[in-house]
């Protein structure tokens, strides 16, 4: 059992309380939530002691919303308003999901913002309302096994995630009242596991194969920086791909027909539990709707051999980005639920000419990372100083003449990163301009995912080709795309307006958080008021941290006397309950210490470089 | 503060990549955004903007044609971004007869050919930067040689980003 933190007589443990935080894996099939307690990681139980919580939430006629286990019960029965994988959902458009057999039970139908919705007989529900579900009972699981609001969560996605699929994930948590310290790749995630574990430096392969989603990270692990040198995959590629080949086979067998959906689902069902058996047996007995048979570890080898294929092509792939060859590879991890399947583990140990490991249980790995992330995120002081660098999974491109689309960033770029790309107008006059932004690696916009169009208006009118349009793209830490645009020759800025092809707008989320709190009966004025109060004590600590490190040395007394007045005058009025008078005295904080803010970066950057000479020359010494 | 100035480099074609790599760590260890993740949002703002900054600077001075490019016009205004034209008939011909290759070896689909191919202008591009490098070392500049030199390399790239996407469609 780890040991207990005891604080030392005297020492107040406040400042530094330690805050709850946790890391969330949620999954296409399952989801978990972890936490950090007393310095080791781990998974949160429910009161029965389950881990696992299946990604599926129920929507009876009464307004009862069911979820994970509970949930389960009703997939055979009311499987109509049950709604599971929703993952395949998050920021996809609806042309994108007819493909997907798992929503053939459930009516999809086209939600505002180009996604698509399942009919439920308790209302159209859209994926992004359906996640936060999910991340909501995970969260309540976790304040109340921890005792307390949790002050941050770290919510993993699939490194492959595009631009809208991570949005929508962390519209999801907003919805569901959390606050993201940050978005984390699930290879990424398992790394972290891995690497504090086992404190291994070097180069490392994470193979993810997960329920709906496939990645391939590869990552130098040096000082405690988690590099990601080139990431892949697919994110339409899963165990459940497995389930459906050997589901199609029972079909096949039992000629079931194709409007049976209750037999369909059942079939998926049945195709999950013959893989689970294989993975140990090599024969089993298999009885299913009048078809008694024996299927062998053979045979559904042979059926899912093709699936496993292609992931492979992505690892080739991947590892030419990162510019390394398979023998460069120190270890590869294996990660996800479906590399249990020895074929998977045959396959990857051919490939990569070494065993893989999976020392820790593949379904909990990536939440543990995540709670490691969290934890140091949330500010609980740790040892270990661990810093994680991502890259962009996918090109981001914009639309061009002939609908070609030209790369603004490429695939693999680390982040935050931003680019600016100039454009002219094409005809005489022209005051306005429509702009396409798609991600992906292919020459046609067709062929790109479409995340966003935009429209600059307000260009002064000029000859063709006179005006100086310069579009910034700015990729954040999680991956999420921001544009802003400048007429360069007359300096004016231009209005953009932002449609996202596959996501919500800011009023539909607040409409949305509105709607869902007010069936609470809770009181949404109570939870804004909260909020600020919590960014304030935020701001307040920081600061104050701040000043006390290096305030003496950075500002005149005059510039200190300024910025304690306004945190003064923020302490008080963050106690009363006028949000807007909070608001504005954090604003008032922030101009107050941008100058300082700035300095603070400056001074610490150069330390850094001077700290960094220092250690090379005790290297040289060595 | 320049793109050298940012890593506390001299204003230098030559660089030396892994002492690149890892004062970048050290530096991103003190600007990442992670490390600002439970301060104010201003905070957060500046780390990212101050980490954007780095990442940028560092992807310049990596790749030898844009280092070439920003070192040239850091020193003498000349921007080398734009098209030049290149007198050099030699060179000119050898262009064309590349991209007939390997338009070829795109059309009959032989993974090993392109690999070959790939391999070969890997070279060429290695002795092409050390061209651009020798440039660079004169005591005084000729900005014409280099800003063809610059050229030259950057085709060269090109043409590898060319096979790498041809690659890509292959293995489709």
């Amino acid at each position: 059992m780890a040991l207990l933190q005891i604080a030392e007589p005297g020492q107040s443990t406040k400042p530094h309380e330690h805050k709850l935080a946790a890391g969330i894996d949620l999954g296409t099939t399952n989801s978990l939530i972890a936490t950090v307690r007393s310095g080791v990681a781990e998974t949160i139980a429910n009161l029965e002691g389950q881990h696992l919580l299946p990604s599926i939430v129920h929507y009876a006629k009464d307004g009862t919303i069911s979820v994970g286990h509970s949930a389960k019960l009703f997939q055979c029965s009311d499987a109509r308003n049950t709604i599971s994988s929703v993952k395949r959902l998050m920021g996809r458009g609806l042309a994108d999901v007819k493909k997907i057999k798992e929503f053939s039970a459930n009516q999809l139908t086209a939600s505002g913002m180009g996604m698509p919705a399942v009919v439920t007989d308790n209302g159209i529900k859209n994926p992004v309302e359906v996640s936060s579900e999910i991340l909501r009972t995970l969260a309540n699981r976790a304040e109340q096994a921890l005792g307390g609001d949790l002050t941050g969560v770290v919510i993993t996605v699939p490194a492959y995630f595009d631009e809208a699929q991570r949005q929508a994930t962390k519209d999801a948590a907003e919805l569901a009242g959390l606050n993201v310290l940050r978005l984390l790749s699930e290879p990424t995630a398992a790394a972290v596991a891995y690497g504090l574990d086992t404190g291994k430096e070097g180069v490392h392969a994470i193979f993810d194969l997960g329920g709906g989603t496939f990645d391939i990270s590869i990552l130098r692990l040096e000082k405690g920086v988690f590099e990601v040198l080139a990431t892949g995959g697919d994110s339409a590629l899963g165990g459940d791909d497995f389930d459906r080949a050997i589901a199609g086979y029972l079909v096949e067998q039992t000629h079931i027909t194709a409007d049976d959906h209750q037999a369909r689902q059942m079939a998926m069902l049945k195709a999950r539990e013959i893989k689970e058996k294989l993975t140990d047996a090599e024969i089993i007995d298999v009885d299913f709707y009048h078809w008694k048979g024996q299927i062998t570890r053979q045979l559904i080898e042979e059926l899912i051999s093709p699936i496993v294929d292609k992931a492979l092509l992505a690892c080739r792939r991947t590892l030419r980005d990162a510019g390394l060859k398979t023998a460069d590879i120190q270890d590869v991890v294996m990660v996800g639920g479906s590399t249990r399947v020895p074929l998977v583990r045959q396959k990857v140990a051919d490939f990569f000419g070494k065993p893989p490991l999976a020392d820790i249980d593949p379904d909990k790995v990536v939440a543990i990372g995540a709670a490691i992330q969290a934890n140091v995120l949330a500010g609980n002081k740790s040892d270990n100083e661990m810093l994680l660098l991502d890259v962009i999974p996918l090109s981001l491109g914009v639309e061009t003449m002939g609908g070609l689309v030209e790369k603004i960033i490429p695939r693999n770029t680390p982040i935050p990163i931003a680019r600016a790309q100039e454009f002219t107008t094409f005809k005489d006059g022209q005051t306005a301009m429509a702009i396409h932004v798609l991600q992906g690696e292919r020459e046609l916009v067709d062929d790109c995912r479409s995340l966003a169009r935009f429209e600059l208006r307000g260009i002064p009118p000029m000859v063709a080709g006179a005006a100086r349009i310069k579009v910034t793209y700015q990729v954040d830490a999680d991956g999420l795309l921001q544009v802003a645009a400048e007429e360069t020759t007359t300096g004016v800025k231009a209005n953009i307006q932002v449609k996202p092809s596959y996501g919500l707008t800011d009023e539909q989320i607040t409409s949305m958080l509105k709607s869902s709190v007010e069936s609470a009966k809770q009181d949404i004025q109570a939870r804004m008021l909260r909020e600020q109060q919590v960014e304030a004590a935020r701001v307040i600590e920081a600061i104050k941290a701040a000043l006390q490190e290096n305030g003496q040395e950075l500002l005149t007394a005059d510039e200190i006397h300024a910025i304690e007045s306004a945190i003064e005058q923020l302490e008080i009025i963050a106690q009363s309950t006028d949000i807007q008078a909070i608001e504005q005295a954090i604003k008032v904080v922030d101009n107050n210490t941008q100058e300082f803010a700035n300095r603070r970066m400056d001074a610490s950057i150069a330390k850094a470089l001077v700290g960094h000479q220092v250690e090379s020359l005790d290297d040289v010494v060595e | 503060m320049n793109y050298f100035e940012l890593f506390g480099l001299e204003p230098n074609f030559f660089i030396n990549e892994a002492e690149l790599s890892s004062k970048l760590r050290a530096l991103l260890n003190a600007s990442h955004p992670d490390r600002f993740a439970s301060s104010g949002s201003q905070q957060q703002m500046i780390a990212m903007q101050k980490t954007t900054q780095l990442n940028d600077a560092f992807a310049v001075l990596k790749h030898p044609v844009r280092r070439a490019q920003y070192l040239l016009e850091l020193k003498t205004g000349i921007d080398a971004t734009k098209e030049v034209t290149v007198k050099d008939p030699m060179f000119l011909m050898q262009q064309l007869e590349l991209r007939e290759q390997l338009e070829t070896i795109i059309e009959q689909k032989n993974v090993s050919d392109l690999i070959n191919f790939s391999d070969n202008i890997e070279l060429m591009a290695d002795s092409q930067r050390d061209e651009l490098a020798q440039e660079f070392e004169q005591v005084e500049w000729n900005t014409q040689s280099i800003q063809t030199a610059i050229y030259k390399l950057q085709f060269l790239y090109k043409t590898l980003a060319d096979i790498e996407a041809a690659e890509d469609k292959l293995l489709d």
